[in-house]
């Protein structure tokens, strides 16, 4: 801390330091004197042999190893009055930067709290998912776990410290008479174990829980709040869930979640349910819902765990080819990458495009200092020429540069949480963990990096230029050079070209995810989504009480029809973008194969008028009416798809099919094919027409169905009706998840919708940006060469030939951008191919648009300055010249 | 004064000749440029630009240590003397230098004789 006490001993120093010399001044003088010389005489005699006193103290601090840190606070005191003084220059700057490093700052705060922040468990990384590869499918396709299969892993496998499942589900929970649905948890009773989470109160889950009969929960802590009064007594009791009794074993703390997901279960309830009944979930082994989290070993890798569980998978294969023969080997990834996994690429693609626009801000603001500085130039020169060093000029101008960019930094923190708050209403809920973003210390940490290095990178070429300039010769031309010089013009040009090009490329790339979202959303549906309440009841699912189901669920949907101003009401299952699905193997009778070759395809419960009430057109053969009932023939419809490729060359009416679902009326019969639908977009709006058949929902109690109506006018106002309706059915049946079908597709399209405002967000900065840089640079070139301009008018010139003279320069510069832009595009758009629908990301209707764009930007820029220039008196800049 | 016979000291060499009237006992900087010139007999002028920045520069490194005390002349003055680091700093050096001015000169003794 030497040079620290130092420094702030430095009065000390220096009028010590003054004190020596004078000391020995006045000894020389009196010397002098002694010998005889006159004391006027021996002063100057003196003065000369001292030579410069202030060279002579500034050696000695140099020599004090001090002068590092004291020049530098002194060059930052002289950079700070130097802004303060140009105040539209610097709050220019400043503003500049603020939404560069702003900007930077809210996408970094996302994906740090997305991808970067551990998981809330202890020792999280060795926290992994776990599920089966499919290999009759091309590419890494996972599979859930069925029980029986889980239960196996559980027992043989030698590299987890524990593995758990875990399924989310629906559950009408009644609370002091009320029902109400809401979101649970079906775990394995090792699960707290594995994420190393202890309850708040009371025991947690045991083994024997997962037995038949031992029905537990553990409460969520917001749960147990809002539902109890956070009542401590609470373990040991019981409460009611789809009409049974479960007991409560304990609560969780706040800060536990798991799955962490939207919307996030109230409560975890032990396996034992699953394991009650004739033919219990636990024990299908072709029944795969779960999922699996494990925690490795100390020492295991992913690699080593997923050959272990890859033994256990091949043996079971082969050991149950029904239901195994596809699923050989095991996958095994770390628990944070498979959670974020779909959300990295867009993430990444956004860090990337504004890292660009923060580039392009470094280039502008190159190009400003340079224009600047070369205003600057005598100062710098006189300064070389009484003695600074060219380091010492440079360290001088990055440290202005730096100060700049750090005071631009400090705005965008400033600016940043605006822009997260901005960004998480716009957000796709579903990404997980987002709405934590916020400004921690790490991303402190990374704003004060980028700033200095912003400072660094757009400092560093102005500086240089300045401290490579000749002083004698800068010193002479006194500021109002011809021309800043061939070197300077050309660094100058090649900023505004970058920042042209890297415009470009923003540009390039929000336009082709705009081309793609607009795609996205003129996509055909395959159903009509306009006036259309969907809503879901909590009708018990009982095998005592089949019937009831069914016929609840008939009269719900007469009591709807009937209502006013509802045209049609029917109910099915999966609703399209809803992200419930199901594929289910089935065998095409008279094609007999193996039961592990069975082709499989994704599954649709319909209720007579389903078809007609989505819109869904009916292709061939009848849709279901009221013969597909309880007691009717088992019957199946499928779509065109199924049917293209299936009964490529045959009627497909007609034909048997026998699907491996059934409940307890209807157990895997064999069903006809009654009819022919168009395909519709079910698992999102930019997924494939996929294959799909639908069973009657009377044949197929197996989840409940979605309550479809289609309104005369806005759906929204039928809702209290349908609410009513069912209460008056039975009270104790709650009605949840009623949304429109079109805010199912809104939310569908909410993550594209993202990317592309923020995309165009990010190019729009950037146009704007990179004409201001061309601006600049024109601007600055006129004042330049006014001179010269001057001249040329003088002998001739027309005005026309002045403006298009600067207008050329402008466009021969934009268009090189353009030219390098495009080169850049051509390479970088592949990156968001994945981004992208039906649009190809060479797709020449956008680069062409954008370059025109560009290039009509460009001269706009461009006309004003041409437009000063040609309106210069010649006679009167040249005699100011 | 002398400066017509001024030669440019070789690097380091100004250290060493400080650090030797320093070790005669406490003593300021004029005082120092005075010893030097009457050592040399009056062929070495040592310049206040180099023997401030050097007296500065080897208390810096420890080598010498300064307190203000009242000179001849009864006004306050800094004194410099070796600290033991600089003593030993001295010796060595001292034997450096006469054993590189031996080898030297035996060299440059033989090319004289040589060119005659």
């Amino acid at each position: 801390m030497s040079w620290l006490h130092r420094l702030f001993a430095r009065r000390q120093m220096e009028s010590d330091l003054d004190k020596e010399l004078r000391f020995h001044f006045e000894s020389q003088v009196a010397d002098k004197v002694r010998s005889g010389v006159p004391e006027t005489e021996a002063r100057r005699l003196t003065r000369i042999e001292f030579g410069g006193i202030e060279q002579i103290k500034e050696e000695c601090r140099e020599s004090r190893g001090t002068m590092w840190v004291e020049s530098i606070m002194q060059d930052l005191r002289y950079a700070l009055r130097l802004l303060l003084h140009s105040p539209g220059f610097t709050i220019t700057c400043v503003l500049i930067l603020a939404i560069g490093i702003g900007a930077t700052t809210a996408i970094f705060s996302l994906v740090n709290s997305v991808l970067l922040q551990p998981l809330p468990f202890p020792q999280s990384s060795r926290l992994v998912w776990v599920s089966q590869k499919d290999h009759s499918v091309p590419g890494v396709v996972p599979e859930s776990l069925s029980y029986p299969d889980y239960f196996d892993w559980r027992a043989q496998n030698h590299t987890l410290e524990g593995i758990a499942s875990y399924t989310g589900s629906t559950a009408t929970i009644t609370l002091k008479g009320d029902s109400q649905r809401f979101d649970i948890q079906t775990v394995s009773s090792n699960f707290f174990q594995v994420l190393r989470s202890s309850p708040m109160i009371g025991r947690g889950l045991s083994w024997e829980d997962e037995r038949p009969g031992n029905r537990t929960v553990m409460l969520s802590y917001s749960f147990w709040q809002s539902q109890f009064g956070a009542e401590p007594g609470i373990v040991g009791k019981s409460i009611t869930m789809n009409g049974h009794s479960y007991r409560v074993a304990g609560v969780m703390p706040k800060a536990f979640q798991f799955p962490i997901e939207n919307p996030s279960a109230v409560l975890w309830k032990s396996i034992a349910d699953e394991a009650e009944g004739n033919n219990p979930a636990t024990q299908q082994r072709g029944f795969d819902t779960l999922g699996v989290i494990a925690r490795l070993r100390p020492g295991v890798s992913v690699e080593q765990a997923e050959a272990d569980l890859s033994v256990i998978a091949g043996n079971l294969a082969r050991q149950y080819p029904d239901n195994n023969k596809q699923y050989s080997s095991a996958l095994v990834e770390p628990e944070l990458a498979h959670m974020t996994g779909d959300t990295r690429p867009a993430l990444r693609v956004l860090f990337g495009a504004v890292s660009l626009v923060l580039l392009l801000v470094c280039a502008n603001l190159a190009g400003l200092l340079l224009a600047r500085g070369s205003k600057r130039s005598p100062e710098f020169a006189l300064r070389a020429a009484i003695g600074a060093s060219r380091a010492a000029i440079i360290r001088q101008l990055m440290l202005e540069s730096i100060l700049l960019s750090v005071c631009g930094g400090a705005a965008g923190v400033a600016l940043a949480p605006g822009l997260i708050e901005m960004m998480l209403n716009l957000m796709p809920v579903e990404i997980p963990r987002i709405e934590n973003a916020s400004i921690d210390g790490r991303v402190l940490a990374f704003v004060l990096v980028v700033s200095v290095l912003t400072g660094l990178l757009f400092g560093a070429f102005p500086a240089w230029r300045l401290a490579s300039t000749a002083p004698a010769k800068a010193l002479r031309e006194g500021g109002r050079s011809l021309a800043g010089g061939r070197m300077q013009h050309r660094l100058h040009n090649g900023l505004v070209v970058a920042q042209t090009a890297i415009g470009m490329v923003l540009l390039i790339g929000a336009g082709l995810l705009m081309r793609s979202f607009v795609r996205i959303l003129n996509v055909n549906l395959g159903f009509d989504p306009k006036h259309v309440l969907t809503s879901r009841i909590g009708v018990p699912f009982d095998e005592s009480r089949h019937n009831q189901h069914y016929f609840l669920y008939q009269q719900a949907v007469e009591r709807i029809a009937a209502l006013p101003g509802v045209q049609s009401a029917s109910a099915g299952w999966p609703l399209p973008m809803s992200n419930s699905t199901a594929t289910v193997s089935f065998n095409i009778q008279g094609r007999p194969v193996a039961k592990g070759d069975e082709p499989s395809e994704s599954l649709g419960l319909a209720m007579p008028g389903y078809f007609e009430t989505m819109k869904i057109p009916l292709l061939a053969g009848r849709a279901f009416g009221t013969q597909d009932g309880l007691t009717g023939q088992p019957t199946i419809i499928v779509n065109q798809a199924f049917a293209r490729k299936y009964f490529p060359h045959e009627n497909p009416i007609g034909k048997h099919i026998q699907v491996g679902v059934g409940d307890d009326l209807f157990d895997h019969p064999v069903r006809e094919i009654v009819g022919v639908v168009g395909d519709i977009k079910h698992k999102g709006l930019t997924a494939d027409f996929d294959p799909q058949y639908y069973l009657p929902y009377a044949q197929a109690l197996i989840t409940n169905a979605y309550l479809v109506v289609r309104t005369n006018g806005d759906p929204a106002t039928v809702q209290a009706g349908i609410d009513a309706a069912i209460r008056g059915l039975d009270k104790s049946v709650p009605v949840y998840q009623t949304s429109t079908m079109e805010e199912y597709l809104h939310k569908s399209a909410a993550q594209p919708r993202f990317q592309t405002f923020l995309l165009s967000c990010f190019a729009v900065i950037a146009l704007a940006l990179a004409a201001i840089g061309l601006y600049g640079l024109l601007s600055y070139m006129v004042v330049q060469r006014t001179l010269e301009i001057g001249l040329r008018m003088a002998l001739g010139a027309q005005r026309g030939d002045v403006l298009r003279m600067i207008v050329q320069r402008g466009l021969r510069l934009s268009l090189s951008g353009v030219g390098l832009g495009i080169a850049a595009s051509l390479v970088l758009t592949r990156l968001i191919s994945g981004m992208l629908f039906e649009v190809r990301p060479t797709d020449p209707i956008t680069f062409a648009a954008t370059a025109a764009l560009l290039v009509i930007v460009s001269t706009a820029a461009s006309g004003a300055p041409a437009f000063r220039a040609s309106r210069l008196d010649p006679m009167k800049t040249l005699r100011e010249q | 004064m002398k400066t017509e016979d001024r030669f440019d000291l070789p690097q380091g060499t100004l250290d060493l000749l400080v650090m030797r009237v320093v070790a005669l006992g406490p003593i300021h900087g004029y005082a120092i440029t005075q010893r030097i010139q009457q050592m040399s007999r009056e062929a070495l002028q040592v310049r206040q630009g180099s023997l401030y920045p050097a007296l500065h520069r080897l208390e810096y490194r420890k080598l010498l240590r300064a307190r203000w005390q009242p000179s001849e002349t009864g006004r306050e003055a800094k004194f410099y003397e070796l600290t033991d680091k600089g003593r030993a700093y001295l010796k060595t050096e001292t034997e450096n230098w006469k054993r590189l001015t031996d080898v030297v000169g035996l060299i440059l003794k033989g090319t004289l004789e040589g060119i005659s």
